[in-house]
C-alpha cells in the first residue's frame, strides 16, 4: 500500500452469476495501488475485466470480495464520487439538450449552481473546442463532439481522478488525435489528476501513459512503468539488405536468425557492437543496406501473446 | 433539489418522445369516441358520455403509465447515459424517485387536462352533472395511476422491458378483481394462498368510483381521504423496495 496512491485495489473479485448454476469469473483477486498524478493504461482483451474493474471503482458493480479506497474513501460512496469524473465507452446525452445544458445538468448533479457553474460552463465549452456549438443539441453532434462533451463534464468539479472508458474508440484518426492531445491538456494542467484509463488502441497508450497494466482472464499479469516495456530488448535490430553477393547470402540464410523477404534479407541481430561489426562486412561485400529497425518489445506483442516473456515486469506496484 | 432536477427532465424527455404523442393521441381519439358513441344512444347522452370518456381517461393513462414508466427507466438502462449520471454524487433513489416524480408531473397534469375536457363536453350537454364527483374520480384516477407508476418501477428496475409491461398489466387486472377471485375460492389452502398474494397487491379497485360520478354521485370524503392515503402508503412501500433493489443491482452498462 502506497500513501500518496489514489487508488487502492485490494484483492478485488467480481463472479458473476449467469442463471442459476452458471458462474464467471469477471476479475479474480486484483490488487492495484495506482499513485497520484499518473497516467494508467488498463489494457486487455475482450472479457479480460477492464469495464468490470472501472465499473466497480465507480461503484456500479459489488465486487464479490475485496476493497477498493479512492483517495482513503471507500469505493461506490457518494464522497468517493465527489473525486471522479467519468467518461463512459459510448457516452450518450439527452438529444433534446444543448450542449451547454448537458453541462449545467451534470454541474447541478456535482453539487455546482449559481454563476460558478455557468462560468466553469463557458470555460470548459472553449477548453474542449465546442464554443459555439454549446448552443446546439447534441443530436446533431459529431461522435467526436459527443466525446469532448463528455470529457467536459467529466473535468467539470476538478477531479482527483478521471476514469475513461475506451476513450478513443469509434474515433477516425483525427478525432482520436483530437482525444488524445486533450488527454495530454489534461495531464499537463491538472498535474495532481490520476488518469485512468482503458483502451485496444495500443499506440494510445504507447503515446499517453506513464505506466500499465494488463488484464487477463480478470488476473493481473504485468504491471510496470510503459517504458520499461518498451526498452526492453531494444538492443536488438532488423538488418534488411538487397544485393547480396551469392556465397554470402547462402551463408547467411543457413542461419536461424535470418529470413527471405521481398526486399531482400533480413537479419536479426543482437547488441549495438555486433551490428557495427555485421555491418561493416555487408558494405566491404557489396550489399545495399535497405534498412536497420530497433527491434523493441511491442505493447501488441505483450498483450496478444500467451505469456509475457519479459523478465522483471510481473504484476506489482509501481508506486 | 438534485430530485427535482432529474424530475425536470424526465418531463422533458417525455416530451421529446415519440411514444408520448402516440399515446396522447390515443387517449384523444379515444374521447372523441366516447362523444360519437353518446351520441348514438337513444337516451342518457350525457351520463353515458361521462361514462364513456372517464373510463377513456383512465384507460389511456393506466397505458401512459406503464409503457411510459418502462420507456423512461430502461432507455437510460440499456443506452448507459444511466452510467454519466450515478458517476455523479448522487444516490441512485435520487435518480429512481427523480424519474418517478417527473413521470406522475406529466400524468397529473394530462389527468387532469383530459378530466376538465371531459366536464366541458358533459356541461355542453347541458344535463345536470356532478363536478364535484368527476373532479373526485378524476383524483381517484391520478392516485391509482400514482400506484401503478410506482409498480411499474418496482417491476422495471429487476427486469426487462417486456416482462416489465406483462407483471404490471397483469397486477393491475388481478388488483382490480380481488373480489372476483376470493368469491370463487373455497377451500382453506386456496384462501390462504389468496391471502398472502392479496398482501402484496394492491386494492385498484378501491379507486374505482366511476360509477358513481356518472350518475351524479359524489364520493363520501371519508372515502376518498382513505383511498388518498392507500395511494401514498402504496407508492411509498414499492418504491421503497424498487429504491433497494436499485441500490443493490449491478449497472452493466
Amino acid at each position: 500500500m502506497n500513501s500518496t496512491a489514489d487508488i487502492i485495489l485490494t484483492d478485488l473479485t467480481k463472479i458473476f452469476h449467469i442463471g442459476v448454476f452458471k458462474r464467471k469469473v469477471g476479475v479474480e483477486k486484483l490488487s492495484l495501488s495506482i499513485p497520484r498524478g499518473e497516467i494508467i493504461g488498463l489494457l486487455g482483451a475482450n472479457g479480460s475485466g477492464k469495464s468490470t474493474t472501472l465499473k466497480m471503482i465507480l461503484g456500479f458493480l459489488r465486487p464479490t470480495s475485496g476493497r477498493i479506497q479512492i483517495c482513503g474513501r471507500d469505493a461506490g460512496t457518494r464522497s468517493s464520487r465527489e473525486l471522479i469524473g467519468y467518461l463512459p465507452e459510448n457516452p450518450r446525452f439527452q438529444k433534446f439538450l444543448k450542449g451547454r445544458d448537458v453541462l449545467s445538468y451534470f454541474g447541478k448533479l456535482n453539487g455546482m449552481g449559481g454563476s460558478v457553474l455557468s462560468k466553469r460552463v463557458d470555460e470548459l465549452l472553449d477548453w474542449v473546442g465546442l464554443g459555439k456549438a454549446g448552443e446546439e443539441r447534441t443530436q446533431g453532434y459529431s461522435k467526436g463532439m459527443t466525446q469532448r462533451l463528455a470529457i467536459a463534464q467529466s473535468l467539470l468539479k476538478r477531479p482527483k481522478i478521471l476514469i475513461f472508458d475506451e476513450p478513443m474508440s469509434g474515433l477516425d484518426p483525427l478525432g482520436r488525435i483530437e482525444i488524445r492531445n486533450l488527454i495530454q491538456r489534461i495531464h499537463s494542467e491538472l498535474s495532481d489528476t490520476t488518469i485512468f484509463f482503458t483502451t485496444h488502441i495500443l499506440s494510445d497508450v504507447e503515446a499517453l501513459c506513464s505506466t500499465v497494466a494488463l488484464l487477463k482472464k480478470g488476473k493481473l499479469e504485468l504491471y510496470c512503468p510503459i517504458a520499461d516495456l518498451l526498452t526492453k530488448d531494444s538492443e536488438n535490430y532488423s538488418v534488411t539488405v538487397s544485393a547480396l553477393p551469392a556465397n554470402l547470402r547462402e551463408g547467411i540464410l543457413k542461419g536461424n536468425t535470418s529470413t527471405e523477404t521481398p526486399l531482400g534479407v533480413t537479419i536479426q541481430v543482437s547488441g549495438t557492437d555486433l551490428l557495427m561489426n555485421q555491418l561493416t562486412e555487408l558494405r566491404k561485400a557489396g550489399a545495399r543496406i535497405v534498412s536497420i529497425t530497433s527491434k523493441r518489445q511491442g505493447l501488441e506483442e505483450a498483450l496478444f501473446s500467451d505469456k509475457i516473456s519479459i523478465q522483471g515486469l510481473a504484476a506489482g506496484s509501481v508506486a | 433539489m438534485k430530485i427535482a432536477l432529474i424530475a425536470w427532465i424526465a418531463v422533458r424527455e417525455l416530451l421529446y418522445e415519440k411514444a408520448f404523442y402516440v399515446l396522447l393521441s390515443f387517449a384523444l381519439a379515444s374521447l372523441v369516441f366516447s362523444l360519437l358513441l353518446g351520441q348514438m344512444t337513444y337516451a342518457e347522452q350525457a351520463k353515458l358520455t361521462l361514462d364513456f370518456m372517464l373510463g377513456c381517461t383512465h384507460l389511456s393513462m393506466v397505458l401512459f403509465s406503464v409503457f411510459m414508466g418502462i420507456s423512461l427507466f430502461q432507455r437510460e438502462m440499456t443506452s448507459g447515459s444511466i452510467s454519466m449520471v450515478l458517476s455523479k454524487p448522487i444516490s441512485r433513489s435520487t435518480f429512481l424517485i427523480g424519474k418517478y416524480l417527473g413521470q406522475m408531473a406529466m400524468q397529473t397534469v394530462l389527468t387532469f387536462a383530459m378530466g376538465l375536457l371531459t366536464m366541458g363536453v358533459v356541461t355542453s350537454y347541458g344535463a345536470t352533472v356532478s363536478y364535484v364527483a368527476i373532479a373526485q374520480t378524476i383524483v381517484l384516477i391520478a392516485c391509482e395511476i400514482g400506484v401503478l407508476t410506482s409498480l411499474t418501477y418496482l417491476f422495471a428496475v429487476n427486469t426487462g422491458a417486456i416482462t416489465s409491461a406483462i407483471l404490471t398489466i397483469s397486477l393491475f387486472c388481478v388488483g382490480h378483481m380481488r373480489g372476483v377471485v376470493s368469491d370463487n375460492l373455497k377451500t382453506g389452502g386456496e384462501l390462504l394462498m389468496w391471502g398472502f398474494v392479496r398482501a402484496a397487491i394492491p386494492d385498484f379497485e378501491i379507486f374505482n368510483m366511476k360509477q358513481l360520478a356518472s350518475y351524479g354521485q359524489s364520493i363520501p370524503w371519508n372515502e376518498m381521504g382513505w383511498a388518498s392515503l392507500y395511494a401514498g402508503l402504496c407508492i411509498v412501500f414499492y418504491l421503497a423496495i424498487a429504491s433497494l433493489c436499485f441500490e443493490r443491482k449491478d449497472i452493466l452498462t
